[in-house]
């Protein structure tokens, strides 16, 4: 059994978070974008699944090579209604004076942000903690 | 008198550190995929192999069992096994909380370790510094 696979796990988890994480801001980024309706910027969300190890078809018999980890599996648009707001002298409004804009859900885009980073330090405090305990081992025995 | 690098507590450290290491890999899997749908929070099954390796010693404990000798197998019923947890979601904050936990274990058994070996050393020395 290597520890070396228990830091790629965390590296996973790391980098699901990073992804998380960009479509959380392109989504706060593009809020306040207008467009022509059906044009309008679609809020994103990252499709994540885990991943178990080769060979491996269930979680009854796992061993510490073959424990799942995340992995971005994709990008998807939320089918979320454009927001309308009442702005006749837009470019961009309709011909009732309504301009489209992304449905995002500002209060929802932030609990995200904690969350990922929440997520994010917690794959980086258990990273830190297993390269402590390799590197401890390594240490075994050299302290005379 | 059995060999002084075959005593039976190295054989036992290295079991328990082995656990201890699967241990951690797990806590981080948990971690790694906290949140994500349908992941069902793992932990490693131990206590119930111990529990029937104490069982089997105290039962022969006249003749004592490559078990007791500290041999490399793991007691009958097989090593520790990684399992679906009863609790299926994975609260961060708890899961940090048994990680840190664990690895004070994990260092606490190296540093058995390592008193051991110094008591070998300290004996193939005869007690004589430097």
């Amino acid at each position: 059994m290597s520890m070396f696979g228990i830091l790629d796990i965390s590296a996973a988890g790391m980098d699901v978070q990073q992804a998380r994480l960009e479509a959380a801001a392109a989504n706060l980024a593009n809020s306040q974008t207008t467009g022509q309706a059906g044009a309008v910027y679609q809020p994103l969300t990252v499709v994540v699944h885990s991943i178990l190890g080769k060979g491996v078809a269930s979680t009854d018999n796992l061993s510490a090579d073959s424990l799942p980890r995340p992995a971005v599996t994709g990008t998807a648009e939320l089918d979320v209604a454009p927001r309308l707001v009442y702005d006749p002298g837009h470019p961009d409004a309709d011909s009732r004076g309504f301009v489209a804009m992304p449905g995002v859900d500002p209060i929802a885009s932030m609990l995200d942000l904690i969350s990922i980073s929440r997520s994010y330090e917690a794959n980086l405090r258990a990273f830190d903690v297993t390269r402590t305990l390799m590197q401890r081992t390594l240490d075994m025995g050299n302290h005379r | 008198m059995s060999s002084i690098v075959s005593q039976p507590v190295f054989g036992v450290l290295s079991q328990a550190l082995d656990v201890a290491a699967l241990k951690q890999a797990v806590h981080t899997a948990n971690i790694a995929n906290a949140g994500v749908p349908g992941y069902h929070r793992l932990e490693v099954s131990f206590d119930a192999q111990m529990q029937r390796a104490s069982d089997e010693l105290t039962r022969t404990t006249d003749q004592p069992t490559t078990a007791a000798e500290g041999g490399e197998s793991w007691p009958s019923g097989g090593g520790p096994r990684v399992v679906r947890a009863a609790d299926e979601t994975v609260r961060l904050d708890k899961e940090m909380a048994l990680m840190a936990k664990d690895a004070v274990r994990y260092q606490t058994l190296l540093s058995a370790f390592e008193r051991t070996v110094g008591l070998l050393q300290m004996a193939i020395k005869e007690g004589r510094e430097g």
